[in-house]
């Protein structure tokens, strides 16, 4: 719900002019014609929004030739460049729900997959071992780390020695927890898959053992 | 210091990079290079965004066009019947650190990964070990540890090399290099790389490396059989 809801905001605000264009209308206005209006973007939220076939349609019709002269480029094999198009928008529309304005331009976001696919089928093809996906080498999320949120340096000062003294205080399975966390910046849910525990597990340790370090370190009292 | 070299992929590496014109072990000795270096990740960043614009400008007349109008309503009619994905694939966790002489070593995420196949470390010639990834059927890929004190004997490449360092330093006749620093050898060099310290890298070599000095020459036929060797496993 919730990320419906992000994207319709950003989806209201940046493309909010062909709202209208993609909805689900009862008589919907010319596709082709309105051909040049539609952004991508647009089109690919109403896919993932609304499965929006029509939709779908345009952009195989905007992409399909692209994606062969991608595939040709990289493969030299009109076969496979014809397997790519079928690929790579099958991939399109599968993904379509997790695309969001963040994660940059339409173009470049099925550019994205398409040479991910292609990659991934050319190393089958040449029958490479599959240690390794396109999606390993280019990372959908590479340039936007998130920015940690418990980083406070204009915070009160509290004696560095200190607090490695009281880190030591925790149980075993408690610093194990808040060392993942918050000294590797692990996940919660790497951090519980690291530590081999459930994810409540190791919610409710943490929980606990920084509640024990703010006691330790005086911030409750 | 290193003057002469640059210690990162030049941006014609990473055009190929972004366009997915590399073999897989390049690929991922770059790719690699980026999780360690912002400048590069950056900069690969702006090259996908060019490529993708040339992709789309309609004024760029394509290179190979279909041969015919194909009516693809049916394959689009099978697409659509296709359920769709609600989040992110879940990855497999990966460990990340490698461990090599008692020190743990954090690695790169497609590194990481990589190696969970596993790795089967082998002595090589003075204080040097090797372990081999299989990544694709065209290069040799490998981790390269050098114990503290170690040096490679006098060697140049057939065809280039790239290396990546993980951990520690090492250095050559051209400089000295330390973690995230890219490198690429090719034939027209002739160097002695010797670590003080110690070092981990991650090499991938397009052709056989060949000694050129002394005896270790003699190794080079098994320079060359390893490189067949590794390049010729199939999945």
């Amino acid at each position: 719900m919730y990320r419906n809801y992000a994207k319709q905001e950003g989806f209201n605000k940046e493309v909010g002019l062909t709202v209208r264009l993609v909805s689900m209308d009862s008589s919907p206005p010319s596709l082709d014609a309105e051909d040049t209006v539609i952004s991508d973007e647009a089109l690919l939220i109403a896919i993932g929004n609304n499965q929006d076939i029509d939709a779908f349609n345009q952009l195989f019709k905007r992409f399909s030739k692209k994606i062969f002269a991608l595939g040709m480029k990289l493969t030299r094999n009109e076969q496979l460049a014809n397997d790519l198009i079928q690929e790579a928008l099958l991939n399109v529309w599968q993904k379509a729900p997790l695309y969001d304005l963040d994660k940059g331009s339409g173009k470049g976001w099925i550019f994205t997959l398409s040479r991910n696919r292609c990659f991934d089928m050319l190393r089958k093809q040449k029958r490479q071992p599959n240690c390794i996906r396109a999606d390993d080498i280019w990372p959908l999320e590479s340039g936007a780390e998130p920015t940690l949120v418990h980083e406070d340096k204009g915070g009160q000062e509290v004696e560095l020695s200190l607090i490695e003294g009281y880190f030591d205080k925790l149980s075993d399975p408690q610093r194990a927890v808040v060392e993942q966390i918050y000294l590797k910046d692990r996940t919660h849910e790497e951090a519980a898959a690291y530590l081999q525990i459930p994810l409540g597990t190791l919610k409710s340790r943490l929980r606990l053992g920084v509640a024990k370090l703010r006691n330790l370190i005086g911030v409750d009292q | 210091m290193n003057t002469e070299v640059e210690l990162h992929p030049s941006t014609e590496l990473l055009n190929q990079f972004v366009q997915g014109e590399l073999v897989t072990g390049k690929s991922v000795v770059v790719s690699a290079h980026m999780e360690l270096c912002t400048s590069c990740s950056a900069k690969a960043k702006e090259l996908q965004d060019l490529a993708v614009s040339s992709w789309v400008d309609p004024g760029n007349t394509l290179e190979f066009d279909q041969s015919s109008e194909a009516d693809y309503s049916e394959m689009v009619a099978g697409i659509v019947k296709s359920p769709q994905m609600k989040s992110e694939p879940i990855k497999d966790l990966v460990e990340v650190e490698i461990e090599v002489l008692n020190r743990s070593i954090k690695l790169p995420k497609v590194l990481a990964k990589a190696v969970s196949q596993g790795l089967k470390w082998k002595k090589v010639v003075g204080g040097i070990s090797e372990a081999q990834l299989f990544l694709d059927n065209e290069t040799l890929c490998e981790f390269i540890y050098m114990a503290p004190g170690c040096r490679v004997p006098v060697h140049t490449h057939l065809g280039s090399e790239s290396t990546l360092v993980l951990d520690g330093s090492f250095e050559d006749e051209l400089g000295e290099y330390n973690a995230s620093d890219f490198i690429i050898r090719d034939s027209q060099h002739n160097h002695q790389p010797r670590s003080k310290e110690g070092c981990l890298c991650f090499a991938v070599l397009d052709s056989p490396l060949k000694f050129t000095e002394g005896f270790a020459r003699l190794m080079n036929p098994v320079n060359r059989y390893k490189f067949k060797k590794a390049t010729a496993r199939v999945a």
